[in-house]
C-alpha cells in the first residue's frame, strides 16, 4: 500500500515537474522571442532624440550652405589632419621585457664552449 | 642555518643521553648496595625492551596495514584508476584528479576516534566536507560558471532553450526508476538529479534531500547518498563522449545529421545584459528553491556582461572556481570511505545514473526531431544538438560537434549546441528546485 502511494506520488511529481520545467523555459523563450525585441524597441523610442528627417528639413537653412563652402571645410579638415600626422608624439616608451634566467638561452651550456 | 642545526643536534643528544645516564646511575647505585638490585635493573632493562616491543605493536595497530579492509583497497584502486583515466585519456582531469586523490585519502585505513576520518566530527576533512553537506560549494561553482558562460547563442535562437527542458526527462525518469527500486521519495529525488548531468546541482540537491540527517514522516532518517550520487554524476559526465554517440547514431538518421543550421544572428550588448536579470527573475519566481544555484549563476553572468565588473568576473571564473573545485573534488572523493560507500544502494545508484544519462540524451534528441516537424526551410534544427540538452557543459556540446563533423566535415555545430547546453544547466537547476520544493 505504502509503496503504491509512493509511486503514484512519484508519477505526480514526474508530470508536474516536467510541466513546470517546460513552462519555465517556455516563458523564457517567449520573452526572448517577443518580449525583448519589444522592450528594446520601446527603449529606443523613449531615448530617441527628435531628429528632423531629410525630407522635412526647412529649405531655407540650406540656401547659404553651398557646395563651395562644403569643399572649403573639407579641404581645411583634410589639411589639418595631414599636418597632424607630421606632429606625432615623439616620446617613445619601450616596455622592457623582463628576462628571467633560462638554461635554454644560457651561454654556459652552449655547444661551442663546453665545460 | 648552521646554528639551528647545532642547537637541534645538542637538544637531540641531550634527549638520547638522558635514559642512558639514568640507567648507568641506577646500575652504579645498585652495585654499591645489593645484588638483588642488579637483578631488578636487569628486569628493568628487559621491561624496556618489552615496552618498546609493545609500543611498536601498538603503533602497528594504528597503521593502515593493520586496519585495511578489502573495501579500502578496492576503493584505493578505483581512485588510482580515476587518476589514470584523467591523465591518460584526458577525461575531465580537473575533476577526476582531485576526486581520485580524494578517494585515496578517504580510504586510508585508520583507527576511529582520533578525529582523522571525514565522517568524524572535528576532523579537518570534516570541516572541509561541511561545504558539501550544507551545499555551500555548488552555488560558488555556479557563480564561476555564470561568469564564464556566453549566453549569446541562446539569446539569438531562444527556441533551442526547450531542448534543455526536454533533457530533464532524464531527471524525472530516473526519479521514478529509483522509486520502483525501493528508494524513498527524497532519496529518489536526489538520485534522479544525476540525469541533470550537472555535478554541482547533484551535490546541492543530494545534500538537501539525502544527507543522512533529515528525518522522514515515519520517523526514519534518510540515507546519506551524497558520496555515491556525486561520484556517479561526475564519472558519467566524464564518460559523456562514450555514452552519447551510440544513442545519437541510433536515433538520428544520416540525412538528419547533415542538416545545416543558419548561423546565429549577432546579439547586442544590451540583450546580453538584460538576459541574466530577466532570466533570474523569471526562473526564480517559478522555482524559488533553486535560488542559490540560479541566483549565483545569473549573478556571475551579470558580472561578466555588465562590462563594469571585469575584475570580479575574472576572479569568479578563474581563482574562485578553482579553489572551490579543489576543495569540492577532494572532499567528495574522500567521502567515499569504503564502509559507507560500498553498499548495494551505491551499485543501484550507479546503474540508475547510467540509465538517466541515456534517457536524458534520448529525450533531447527525440524532442529536437519533434520540433523539426513544426519548423520549415532553413529554420530546421539539426536534431543532434538535442543531445547537448543534458548539461555537462561543455562536453556534450563538443560531442555533438564531433558527431556532426563525422557526417559532414563542413558542418560546425558547436555554437548551436552551446544553446541547449547552457539551457540544460538552467533546466536542471529548475528541476532541482522543483524536486526540493516537493520533497524537501
Amino acid at each position: 500500500m505504502l509503496s503504491i502511494d509512493r509511486i503514484s506520488e512519484g508519477y505526480l511529481i514526474l508530470i508536474t515537474g516536467l510541466l513546470i520545467v517546460f513552462s519555465a523555459l517556455l516563458i523564457l523563450v517567449l520573452f526572448f522571442k517577443y518580449g525583448l525585441p519589444l522592450l528594446l524597441y520601446s527603449y529606443k523610442i523613449i531615448t530617441k532624440k527628435r531628429v528632423i528627417k531629410i525630407g522635412k528639413q526647412p529649405k531655407k537653412s540650406n540656401e547659404e550652405f553651398t557646395g563651395e563652402i562644403a569643399a572649403a571645410i573639407s579641404t581645411a579638415v583634410h589639411l589639418y589632419l595631414n599636418e597632424n600626422h607630421d606632429n606625432e608624439n615623439a616620446v617613445l616608451t619601450i616596455r622592457q621585457a623582463r628576462k628571467l634566467y633560462s638554461p635554454w638561452s644560457s651561454k654556459i651550456y652552449g655547444t661551442h664552449n663546453r665545460l | 642555518m648552521k646554528k639551528l642545526f647545532i642547537i637541534f643536534g645538542v637538544l637531540l643528544f641531550l634527549l638520547f643521553i638522558r635514559p642512558i645516564i639514568t640507567n648507568s646511575m641506577e646500575v652504579q647505585t645498585s652495585a654499591n648496595t645489593q645484588t638483588t638490585k642488579i637483578q631488578e635493573t636487569a628486569t628493568n632493562q628487559n621491561n624496556i625492551y618489552k615496552g618498546a616491543y609493545n609500543a611498536l605493536l601498538k603503533f602497528y595497530h594504528y597503521t593502515g596495514f593493520a586496519n585495511a579492509t578489502s573495501g579500502n583497497l578496492l576503493m584505493i584502486l578505483i581512485g588510482i584508476m580515476f587518476i589514470y583515466l584523467a591523465i591518460k585519456f584526458n577525461y575531465e582531469p580537473l575533476l577526476l584528479i582531485p576526486i581520485g586523490t580524494g578517494i585515496i585519502i578517504g580510504n586510508i585505513p585508520f583507527v576511529a576516534g582520533n578525529q582523522t576520518g571525514i565522517y568524524e566530527s572535528g576532523s579537518v576533512l570534516n570541516y572541509l566536507y561541511f561545504g558539501v553537506v550544507k551545499g555551500i560549494y555548488p552555488p560558488l561553482i555556479f557563480l564561476g560558471i555564470g561568469a564564464m558562460t556566453d549566453f549569446s547563442s541562446l539569446i539569438a535562437n531562444p527556441k533551442l532553450m526547450l531542448l534543455g527542458a526536454a533533457a530533464q526527462i532524464g531527471v524525472f525518469g530516473t526519479f521514478l526508476g529509483a522509486l520502483y527500486l525501493g528508494f524513498r521519495l527524497p532519496e529518489a529525488g536526489a538520485i534522479g538529479i544525476i540525469g541533470g548531468a550537472d555535478g554541482p546541482t547533484a551535490i546541492f540537491l543530494s545534500s538537501k534531500l539525502a544527507n543522512g540527517v533529515n528525518v522522514l514522516a515515519d520517523g526514519t532518517t534518510v540515507k546519506n547518498l551524497i558520496g555515491p550520487i556525486t561520484i556517479a554524476a561526475y564519472s558519467y559526465m566524464a564518460l559523456v563522449p562514450v555514452i552519447q554517440p551510440p544513442i545519437m547514431r541510433l536515433l538520428i538518421s544520416k540525412k538528419d545529421r547533415k542538416i545545416r543550421m543558419k548561423p546565429p544572428r549577432a546579439v547586442s550588448k544590451k540583450e546580453k545584459m538584460i538576459f541574466p536579470i530577466v532570466a533570474l527573475l523569471l526562473t526564480t519566481f517559478i522555482s524559488p528553491s533553486a535560488l542559490p544555484l540560479l541566483g549565483m549563476l545569473f549573478f556571475g553572468n551579470l558580472l561578466k556582461e555588465s562590462g563594469r565588473t571585469e575584475r570580479l568576473a575574472e576572479t569568479a571564473r578563474t581563482k574562485l572556481i578553482d579553489i572551490v573545485t579543489i576543495l569540492l573534488g577532494v572532499t567528495v572523493g574522500a567521502s567515499t570511505q569504503a564502509d559507507i560507500f560500498i553498499t548495494k544502494d551505491s551499485m543501484m545508484i550507479f546503474i540508475l545514473g547510467a540509465l538517466s544519462f541515456v534517457i536524458a540524451t534520448m529525450g533531447g534528441l527525440i524532442f529536437a526531431k519533434f520540433m523539426n516537424l513544426f519548423l520549415k526551410g532553413d529554420e530546421k534544427i539539426n536534431p543532434l544538438i538535442g543531445a547537448a540538452g543534458v548539461s555537462a557543459v561543455p562536453d556534450s556540446a563538443r560531442v555533438v560537434h564531433t558527431e556532426g563533423l563525422k557526417s559532414d566535415p563542413n558542418n560546425y555545430l558547436l555554437m548551436h549546441a552551446m544553446a541547449p547546453n547552457v539551457s540544460g544547466v538552467i533546466g536542471s537547476a529548475i528541476a532541482a528546485g522543483i524536486l526540493l520544493s516537493f520533497l524537501g
